[in-house]
């Protein structure tokens, strides 16, 4: 059995046959899975820009006149809030696109990656977020429109991954991964567009005007948003690199179950 | 709690769920290393 083939449990008795796959990375995965010197070095780069960026937002960062201290939550509750409805699932729903059209694993390992980080970036949004409105609103959560369609966004790839979990590896995982990585991108934009199209009382940080920040810390927030950028790059690389591990492991389960 | 203590507690919890997915994430990578070298290991046996 070539690198390219996988076999999938019959799905209809007897074998079918699978489309052609390619296992992105599994023939770089060093023997064993070892170390990778991108990432060695990518995961260096990652933790000195984290910590300049919490450098300036702790200490470089003005204090905000009206809010105070409390305000610097925002400097990675926004990057966080940017890297789930940014690159995080959208991401999902580009590789699920392309999986359907292509067939090819590849996209389905990038989208549950990509995914899995999604969540993890959101439920820090949904975390800090009350944490910075209990004493600027006087309450931790209210059901306004930005907070009420995050929450939905969460459960949205909560229940992706668990859907994932639950199926085993192949084709029609993917296919029902793929579609449901679809249909959960709708609410990004409703996300987005929340405090423009609804009342809110989410602070809206950029309008006709341009952004309502002082410049220094229009700098801190953008350094911020890069840093996590950084940080999602290198957390997709190390998902994406285990879930060709993943696949390398089931092919080779599958080689001698064959013998 | 005062501003700064929800400050701390905000950048706490971060540092907490991101530390925790850190984790998570070494934990698998070991756990797939070690089959991926067990499996070909007993590819190469078989060979």
């Amino acid at each position: 059995m070539s690198q390219e083939q996988v076999l999938e449990p019959a799905e209809a008795g007897g074998r079918a046959a699978a489309p052609p796959t390619t296992a992105v990375g599994v023939a770089d995965i060093p023997a064993g899975g070892g170390r990778s010197r991108l990432l060695d070095i990518l995961a260096i780069a990652t933790v000195i820009a984290i910590l300049i960026d919490l450098y300036g937002a702790l200490l470089w960062a003005p204090t905000e006149a009206v809010m105070g201290d409390v305000q610097r939550i925002f400097y990675f509750h926004m990057p966080s809030a940017w890297l789930a409805l940014g690159p995080g699932f959208t991401v999902v729903f580009v590789c699920s696109i392309m999986y359907l059209v292509t067939k090819d694993l590849k996209y389905d390992r990038i989208a549950a990656a990509s995914a899995e980080i999604g969540v993890m970036f959101t439920t820090i949004t949904l975390v800090t977020g009350p944490l910075w409105a209990r004493p600027i609103w006087g309450a931790y959560w209210t059901w306004d429109p930005r907070l009420t369609t995050t929450l939905v966004l969460w459960f949205i790839y909560v229940a992706y991954l668990m859907l994932r979990s639950s199926s085993a590896a192949g084709h029609k995982r993917a296919r029902l991964s793929a579609v449901f990585g679809i249909v959960g991108w709708v609410d990004v934009p409703i996300v987005f567009m929340s405090i423009r199209w609804w009342r809110t009382i989410h602070p809206l940080l950029i309008s006709g005007q341009g952004m309502s920040l002082d410049p220094s810390m229009e700098l801190v927030l953008f350094y911020s948003l890069a840093a996590f950028t950084l940080l999602y790059v290198y957390l997709l690389l190390v998902r994406v690199r285990q879930e060709d591990m993943r696949a390398r492991i089931d092919e080779l389960r599958q080689q001698i179950l064959s013998r | 709690m005062s501003d700064i203590g929800f400050l701390f507690a905000g950048y706490g919890v971060i540092w907490v769920i991101l530390g925790g997915y850190l984790y998570s994430i070494g934990r698998r990578q070991s756990a797939l290393r070690r089959e991926l070298q067990r499996l070909q290991r007993e590819v190469e046996r078989g060979l």
